[in-house]
């Protein structure tokens, strides 16, 4: 009995110290505070990694801290966004391969963005080609982030699919 | 005369007055029968001339097209490459743009007035845009501020413009068999002055005559005598028309009759403005190789590179001069002839007051500017075009391109096909070990879009534009450690699997299925023991692979293969895991399209969509992706991955490609060195190159020493983009003891690395080295001391 109240205590003093030592690793979600995870970047990403060794960019936390802007910072939404307003254009039109198409110039040049992949779903959705919808739609959400709202409309749609 | 004389003359001339009558009427037979044959022949000849000419319809040859540029603030395009593209187009740099076709530059901006084009998502309108520049890429578009030569009126466009998409280059054809190539367009879009310096030239009596012209004729020889040359020809339009349509070049007399009778036949049907069309659409000018140019549209394109409607007065003029000999008068070969005869149909224009003296002398004192000598269009980019037709032939019949005008819209990226044609032979040069023969070692490569799987450029030879064995489709050699990364997926992807997971590299002696021994051997016989999974993949080990491919499986292994696209049976034998499986460099880049694109399948393309003449959709081919791995499977390969140019295989070339690191990639390399492979990506491309011989003997190369350095030389020139991999929400990063240890100790924790992992399964070189773990260890045992 006191070897457990002894062993809560130390277990409490140590990851006390452990969550401000310089070098240890991540604390485990469940200890994490709630103003630690909104105020770090990193939430996902390492910690600085250790001396004499170049990051990867795969291990820099800005990927992860950004999610609902495009993940390439040179790409504006703007040139996206014009062809997201003529996906619009098209589908009222009833040409839904059309808009495809033009989603599909508009994921050239927007690699990552899960708006984009999300569009294209939705498009092939309505054309009842199930097996691309579900791999764009999976594909959306895999660069969706942290995008709350986008992630529950991937995964609604999602969810049609797979009650079909 | 003799009594018998006599009778003899009796009889004679008994016998010719008997057959004076039947004579006659033989005659009057045979005249009537001649006039009701020639009746029929004219009314066979009408009945012909009026059938063929209104299901008038040319076999046209399919035109395939590079995926077109497109303009927009972040492309990755500078001012050089944005000017090559255009002259591609035909566009002609000036002073001020004044029209379409049409650019100017000045420092870090271009000024350009697009044509238009119809896609098959629609019609690109065409506009009048300002492009700036800043670090290899484009800062801002945005429609060209209102001057005098740009009025604001009727101007579509102001302020930015979002995105802009240029025409698409035409890099080759399909031809019909009987090698003729044409562009038809209706009379409404050919302008005006070359349809006047035709009929000036050709035929000035053309709207009055019937079809022939005895008055033309007679005129046309007086114009000739009194300029001492052939200025004029006596045949109407008509009759050249129908020389072209209908017979062959004879010159007798029947062919000269047949001819006045169907042109007089023509006429009577058909309107003046239809005979003129179907002319300068049929006419012949000019030969490109075994490729016929005819029609006005056409030969604008094939001399200036520029449609009809941009021409200037000079340029029509040399055209409409054209047909009375386009070998004679090419502008190309006999620049002089063709100004003669250039000038000759501008005076014959001024005769007839279809111009001004002004016009007329700015228009011959104009100097004569072709386009440079195309590439012949059935011999451009052939090992893309390989693959086009391979494409194609799913849905189309050989026929149907050779004759139905169809417009192919490709892939092919020019600026990626260009920089890998200006680097791949001095690259493969550069690492080539030269043989005793003289035998040169051959080269495929294939650049893929990472993110969609469309085919960006290929190449089936060293030499850029070789003709014949296409190696990026057809060399199907065995890939080796290439292999690699479909092993280490499928143990990652079982869930027994870490990057810290211990492997051994050891020597091993395994049996295999036909009960022979098999004793596989690390690339120089070093081995290290035990390692991380992580550094097997790293450093290619042939041990450590082996040991792992044994502990999954090696049927996970080809179901792996299998997801990721490869279509062909793959035999169970242990040695598929050090790459005992043969691909074509283009296989290769389908499996590492899905390791670029993170798991999601995509069917590589070359063609996205196929319109007709016109430009409506016919077909066209979407993007298809299917997920085959799980998003942190993929995360924690791609991190070994990315390592290989950190102090892996392929850590030679870091330094060459600083700037664009991290890239992830793997080297192959086979037995004997045989085949010398790299196959690697970046954020935007993926790219593969295959090292080898055709009859198979050794390269003497690694696929660090070989491959890679030809990959590097091509990527650092396009400039790939790096690796911008995010991590899942389950990957965490953990510390672990730097030198692999079945059991760590605390003692293995003074030296550690980060290495990421799933965080619902931290392997024991984790757990071990946790400070919060280890320092609980030691309180455990104080208890446990305290308490015995």
């Amino acid at each position: 009995m006191i070897s457990r109240v002894l062993l809560v205590m130390v277990t409490g003093l140590v990851s006390a110290c452990a969550s401000y030592g310089p070098d240890n690793g991540q604390p485990t979600p469940v200890e994490r505070s709630e103003p630690d995870a909104v105020e770090s970047p990193a939430i996902v990403g390492p910690p600085m990694p250790p001396p004499g060794r170049e990051p990867s960019a795969s291990r820099q936390p800005s990927a992860g801290g950004e999610p609902s802007a495009p993940a390439n910072p040179q790409t504006p939404a703007t040139a996206a966004s014009t062809l997201l307003a003529s996906v619009d254009t098209a589908i009222a039109a009833g040409d839904l391969e059309r808009a495809a198409a033009i989603g599909e110039r508009a994921l050239r040049i927007s690699p990552r963005d899960a708006t984009v992949w999300y569009r294209l779903a939705s498009i092939r959705f309505r054309q009842q080609n199930y097996d691309d919808a579900r791999g764009l739609a999976r594909r959306a959400l895999s660069y969706a982030g942290s995008d709350a709202s986008l992630r529950l409309q991937i995964n609604d749609l999602l969810d049609r699919l797979n009650s079909l | 005369m003799t009594e018998h004389e006599t009778d003899r003359a009796n009889s004679l001339s008994n016998s010719l007055s008997n057959n004076r009558r039947p004579w006659r009427r033989r005659l009057t037979w045979a005249l009537g029968l001649g006039l009701v044959i020639g009746f029929i022949w004219l009314i066979w000849i009408d009945y012909q001339v009026r059938r063929d000419f209104e299901a008038l319809q040319w076999a046209l040859p399919a035109r395939i097209y590079a995926r077109p540029a497109e303009l927009y603030t972040g492309a990755h395009l500078d001012a050089a490459g944005l000017t090559d593209y255009l002259q591609r187009l035909g566009y002609r740099q000036v002073e001020t743009v004044a029209g379409p076709g049409e650019y100017q530059v000045q420092d870090r901006q271009m000024r350009l007035q697009t044509r238009g084009f119809q896609f098959w998502d629609g019609r690109e309108p065409g506009v009048h845009a300002q492009v700036e520049f800043r670090d290899s890429r484009i800062a801002s578009v945005n429609a060209a501020p209102v001057t005098d030569a740009v009025p604001a009126a009727g101007r579509a466009f102001e302020g930015s413009l979002p995105l802009v998409r240029l025409e698409p280059v035409e890099i080759a054809q399909i031809n019909p068999d009987t090698g003729e190539d044409r562009l038809p367009v209706s009379l409404d879009q050919v302008p005006e002055s070359l349809v006047q310096a035709i009929i000036a030239v050709e035929d000035q009596r053309f709207y009055q005559h019937w079809g022939v012209d005895p008055k033309g004729i007679l005129r046309a020889l007086w114009v000739n005598l009194r300029r001492g040359e052939v200025a004029q020809g006596g045949s109407t339009l008509t009759q050249q028309l129908v020389k072209n349509l209908y017979l062959t070049q004879d010159r007798t007399l029947r062919r000269k009759i047949e001819e006045a009778v169907m042109a007089l036949a023509l006429e009577l049907h058909f309107s003046k403005d239809a005979i003129l069309a179907a002319y300068l659409n049929e006419v012949f000018l000019g030969q490109d190789g075994n490729r016929a140019i005819h029609g006005f549209t056409l030969a604008a394109q094939y001399y200036f590179a520029r449609p009809l409607a941009e021409l200037s007065l000079a340029e029509l003029a040399l055209l409409a001069g054209l047909p009375r000999g386009a070998s004679f008068y090419n502008p190309r070969r006999n620049p002089e002839r063709a100004i003669n005869r250039r000038n000759t149909v501008l005076l014959s224009m001024l005769d007839q007051g279809y111009i001004s003296a002004d016009e007329y002398d700015s228009a011959r004192q104009a100097e004569l500017l072709t386009s440079s000598q195309p590439v012949r269009r059935n011999r451009a980019y052939p090992a893309f075009m390989d693959l086009v037709r391979l494409d194609l032939a799913r849905d189309y019949d050989a026929e149907a391109l050779r004759s139905e005008g169809l417009r192919i819209f490709t892939t092919l990226d020019l600026r990626v096909q260009g920089a890998m044609d200006a680097v791949l032979e001095q690259a493969v040069s550069a690492v080539e070990v030269p043989s005793d023969d003289g035998v040169r070692l051959q080269a495929a490569m294939v650049i893929t879009d990472s993110n969609t799987g469309e085919v960006r450029a290929l190449t089936g030879s060293r030499r850029p534009g070789a003709v014949g064995f296409n190696r990026a489709l057809d060399a199907v050699r065995p890939i080796g450690s290439l292999v690699k990364p479909a092993v280490y997926l499928a143990a990652l992807e079982s869930g027994s699997f870490s990057l810290a997971s211990v492997l051994s590299d050891r020597p091993v002696d395994l049996m295999t299925d036909n009960g022979q021994q098999w004793s596989p051997r690390n690339y120089d016989d070093e081995m290290f023991g035990d390692v991380y999974l992580h550094d097997a993949l790293v450093s290619s080990l042939n041990l450590a692979t082996v040991d792992l491919g044994v502990k999954i499986g090696v049927d996970s292994v080809v179901e792996m293969l299998e997801k990721m696209g490869h279509s062909r049976p793959i035999p169970e034998y242990l040695s598929v895991l050090l790459g005992a499986v043969d691909m074509a460099p283009l296989e290769v880049a389908r499996f590492y399209q899905t390791l670029a694109s993170n798991g999601f399948y995509s069917p590589l393309r070359s063609v996205e969509a196929v319109t007709t003449g016109q430009g409506e959709r016919l077909q066209r081919y979407g993007f298809e992706t299917e997920q085959v791995a799980d998003a942190a499977s993929m995360f924690l390969l791609e991190q070994a991955l990315q390592d290989v140019f950190v102090d892996g295989t392929a850590r030679s070339a870091a330094e060459s490609l600083a700037d664009n690191l991290p890239l992830a990639g793997k080297t192959g390399t086979t037995n004997d060195f045989r085949d010398s492979w790299f196959a690697g990506y970046g954020d935007d491309l993926t790219g593969v190159v295959w090292l080898g011989h055709d009859d198979n003997r050794s390269t003497g190369l690694t696929g660090a020493t070989g491959a890679l350095q030809v990959w590097t030389a091509v990527m650092k020139q396009l400039d790939i983009q790096p690796r911008q991999t995010r991590a899942p929400d389950v990957i965490v990063w953990e510390e672990v003891p730097e030198r692999a240890a079945v059991r760590p100790t605390t003692e293995s924790c003074r030296d550690t690395r980060l290495l990421p992992f799933r965080a619902e399964q931290l392997p024991v070189a984790v757990t071990a080295c946790l400070p919060g773990e280890s320092m609980l260890e030691r309180v455990f045992d104080r208890i446990r001391n305290l308490n015995p």
